[in-house]
């Protein structure tokens, strides 16, 4: 071990400094004693100080300013390059070699009682690495170091590490990649899980018929957690604070805040102690201490007041401990797997915290990193790994519900379908029995009644008598006619009275012309009556069949008129027939035949209104149909 | 005198028809047999000498249809009268198509029978309004069809027939006379109507006839060629 001492040119009021300089291997000199002037309030006193010099501790509740002198040999030819690693210096600071000044950042003190340069970027966050070339040293090197260090801020000097660049660099690229890599891959971590769980929170829609129906407040806690541990995390990687002191500082506080209430809330969500009056306690403690987090650091960092602010951690810390540790002893004891995870990571955390607070609290290291950043990972891992489980269990639980509701929804499918089957085949049925009752009665009324009449008009006299077998040939003929109109029948298509008609008249046609009857014919294109069904143009091609039936056996006429219109008959149009022979006409009120009787019976069944008129030379049968 | 065939298998009505053939002077019963086979063996031993088929379609060994088809193809000249219980619309319009000019009703009396036979040679074709309304719709959703149908004719390369099939859609005043006979108007009303003699719309409605028959024809290639029952190269020959 050497100890130089040098004068240089510097200003008078900061005095010169005493180095020592400790070689810490054959070529890399761990520079660790220096002669400091320290200038708090304007007032400054020089003295000899061990690296690392940690301002907060040294001058509790004061910002100002120290100029460091370290003086330094080489003991050998100092060729190539060389490289200056500085684990933590600032809050902004200079630095000259032999005189020439190497590196500079941030605003210094330039006058006695300017004090806007203090509290703006802090350049003491990373570590700092300068190389110089081997043509700057010499055997005996003078270092000046000059800081400028804010109220809270960790400012100082950490110890000078001085040695070739092949063996310096490669200690600062480790500090580096553990401080600011290491960070930004937490930071990057912590969004991505707190994204997440956000994503998850937003998205839940809770589980219908269960104990939860609304969003899981633990993917709520994770995501606020995790997204704030990346906002405190992540000011490591920011020089210049985004926004004017005392307020982001208020902001790391309240993260960290955040970070811990959630965390802890969290927890609770996963335990069944949510009615536990100790429990409730405790949380509404958790609750109130977070909310009074920005007032005490406001208070804290405004006035200067840094025991505010630690009498605030000291609150917030030991609740949360005393939280942690029951909830430690749950999880242990008889709790189930995803307690027992967050628990380990819980148990790591504190045992990290503790470690971080006596080293940042109690412990000489001055440049130590915090290692809390990278234990929090698991807690990250843990919680985002049990709010993922517990996503999929709701989700599955909702699949299964669906899969029910499908379940239920085909089984109703399936018995509807059964339903309509079912009225299906009782449709058919009632269509078919309505067809044979129709058929039946055409048969009864028509071609039975007609084959009957035949055979008493056969009983009744000799069929030997003229007179007896035209009359019975007209009988069967008319049963043969009605048997053609019913099979015709069957292709009718419902509502076509057009049809019906010029049908029944292509049918009888040639019996009026065999009995000299001279047929006119005034038919228009009538429209469709919407109200006649397949059965309904059966009765009325019966109807139409008695009416010229009658005129064919009974009448004895020289002609008939057949005549189908629409009228428009208030306001609604309705098909007329009429069939209006001059034959010798007949009483149709003593209903002399069974035929006008049907004629009504079927008139009524269809919703049509049937008028007979009937005087010798003149007989109408008129028929009305709805269209 | 028209030489006519009767093929009927109930053998009083055969008796019946026969008889009411030889009342008239202007008719001379070639033949009158009761199966498919022996109706087939008669065109085939005398096909140009058979001028008028009555013939029953319930035959004992297959349909009348085969027999009408089988006549018209050995003897175009011959005309096929179907002897119809009730005149029944699909029967009737399946006997059309297949080449008959009409039907005689089993219960027309002797002098009806030879009057229709007659009445059909001297160009008369007898349409009912129920079969008139069948044909009407039928054509309609042909025209309808008609430009896919050509398209699918084209793709099989019997551009020539879809256009015979064309050609072969009712004319305005075919469809007229038609529309008409639907309403039940007789052929006389008719042409009282249309200022059109009778023998005009008689002319129009055998047309007709021969439209539904080639109609019939094409259609039972085109179906065949589709299924594959027949190589393409002989539909031209088969649909004429």
């Amino acid at each position: 071990m050497r100890s130089q001492s040098h004068r240089r040119g510097v200003p008078a009021w900061l005095g010169l400094g005493l180095v020592w300089a400790v070689p810490s291997a054959a070529a890399v000199l761990t520079l660790s004693q220096a002669r400091a002037v320290v200038t708090v309030d304007g007032k400054s006193i020089s003295k000899e100080v061990q690296l690392p010099y940690h301002w907060d501790r040294a001058n509790p509740g004061q910002q100002g300013g120290a100029v460091f002198d370290i003086d330094f040999d080489l003991p050998q030819a100092h060729g190539g390059v060389w490289g200056i690693y500085l684990p933590r210096l600032g809050n902004a600071y200079e630095l000259w070699l032999n005189g020439v000044k190497l590196q500079a950042h941030g605003e210094m003190v330039q006058q006695q009682g300017d004090t806007s340069v203090y509290n703006g970027a802090d350049f003491g966050r990373v570590p700092r690495y300068i190389t110089v070339d081997g043509g700057h040293m010499q055997s005996s090197n003078h270092l000046r170091i000059h800081i400028r260090a804010d109220v809270g801020r960790r400012g100082g000097l950490a110890p000078v590490v001085i040695g070739p660049q092949t063996e310096v660099f490669p200690l600062y690229e480790r500090d580096y990649r553990w401080r600011v890599t290491g960070s930004v891959a937490v930071v990057a971590f912590c969004f991505v899980v707190g994204l997440t769980a956000l994503a998850l929170w937003t998205t839940d829609a809770g589980v219908p018929d269960s104990t939860r129906s609304g969003r899981d407040p633990l993917f709520f806690f994770v995501a606020v957690a995790q997204l704030f541990w990346a906002v405190y995390v992540g000011d490591v990687l920011v020089e210049a604070p985004l926004l004017p002191w005392p307020w982001w500082g208020v902001v790391q506080v309240i993260a960290l805040d955040v970070w811990g209430g959630s965390m802890a809330l969290a927890c609770m969500e996963l335990t069944d102690w949510q009615s536990n009056t100790w429990v409730v306690r405790l949380r509404q403690g958790i609750l109130w201490l977070m909310v009074m987090a920005p007032a005490a650091s406001l208070w804290a960092l405004s006035q200067g007041q840094p025991l505010v602010l630690t009498s605030w951690y000291v609150a917030y810390g030991g609740t949360l401990l005393v939280f942690i540790l029951g909830f430690l002893w749950r999880a242990f004891g008889h709790a189930n797997a995803e307690q027992r995870i967050l628990a380990a990571a819980a148990l790591v955390n504190i045992v990290v915290a503790l470690r971080d607070i006596y080293v940042f609290r109690f412990d000489a290291s001055y440049g130590a990193n915090t290692w809390l950043r990278y234990s929090s990972v698991l807690f990250g891992l843990a919680l985002g790994h049990v709010a993922l489980m517990r996503f999929r269990a709701t989700s599955a639980q909702l699949r299964g519900l669906l899969g029910t509701l499908a379940t239920r929804v085909s089984e109703k499918e399936i018995a509807l379908g059964e339903t309509y089957a079912r009225l299906e085949v009782l449709a058919r049925q009632q269509e078919r029995t309505a067809e044979r009752g129709r058929i039946l009665r055409n048969m009864h009324d028509g071609v039975g009644s007609h084959i009957s009449s035949a055979m008493r008009q056969l009983q009744g006299s000799g069929s030997s008598d003229p007179a007896t077998r035209d009359e019975v040939l007209l009988t069967l003929r008319d049963a043969l006619d009605q048997l053609k109109l019913s099979i015709d029948s069957i292709h009718l298509v419902p509502g076509d009275v057009t049809a019906l008609l010029a049908n029944l008249r292509y049918r009888l046609g040639p019996r009026f012309m065999a009995m000299d009857i001279e047929l006119h014919w005034d038919v228009d294109l009538l429209p469709v009556c919407k109200n006649l069904d397949a059965g309904a143009m059966n009765e009325l091609q019966f109807m139409l069949f008695e009416a010229f039936s009658n005129v064919l056996q009974h009448a004895r006429a020289h002609a008939l008129r057949v005549e189908g219109h629409v009228i428009r008959l208030d306001g609604a149009e309705r098909v007329f027939v009429r069939v209006v022979d001059d034959g010798c006409g007949f009483d149709p009120s003593i209903g002399q035949r069974k035929g006008l009787a049907t004629m009504r019976e079927r008139a009524t069944a269809i919703g049509a209104q049937l008028r007979i008129r009937s005087e010798p030379g003149q007989s109408t049968v008129e028929i009305q149909l709805d269209v | 005198m028209w030489r006519v065939l009767i093929v009927e298998d109930d053998s009083q009505m055969r008796a019946f028809f026969a008889a009411s053939v030889g009342r008239s002077p202007e008719l001379l019963l070639v033949s009158s047999v009761a199966t498919v086979a022996e109706a087939k063996a008669q065109f085939n031993s005398a096909a140009h000498g058979i001028d008028v088929l009555l013939i029953d379609l319930g035959l004992p060994d297959g349909s009348g249809l085969e027999v009408i088809r089988h006549a018209r193809q050995r003897n175009p000249a011959c005309e096929a009268l179907v002897i119809s219980m009730f005149g029944d619309e699909d029967n009737v319009l399946a006997s059309i198509e297949a080449g008959a000019l009409g039907y005689i009703h089993k219960d027309a009396a002797p002098d009806d029978i030879a009057k229709t036979i007659l009445e059909m040679k001297g160009g008369a074709s007898p349409i009912s309004p129920m079969i008139a309304r069948r044909v009407l719709s039928k054509y309609r959703s042909m025209q309808v069809s008609v430009p896919s149908a050509h398209i699918v004719a084209e793709s099989i390369a019997i551009k020539s027939d879809a256009l015979a099939a064309e050609k072969s859609i009712l004319s305005p005043r075919e469809q007229e006379v038609l529309e008409l006979i639907a309403r039940g108007f007789s052929y006389a009303e008719i042409a009282d109507l249309k200022n059109l003699s009778v023998h005009t719309i008689q002319t129009h409605i055998k047309s007709l006839y021969g439209k539904l028959e080639v109609h019939s024809k094409m259609e039972a290639v085109l179906e065949a060629t589709r299924m594959g029952l027949l190589p393409q190269q002989r539909l031209t020959e088969s649909a004429r």
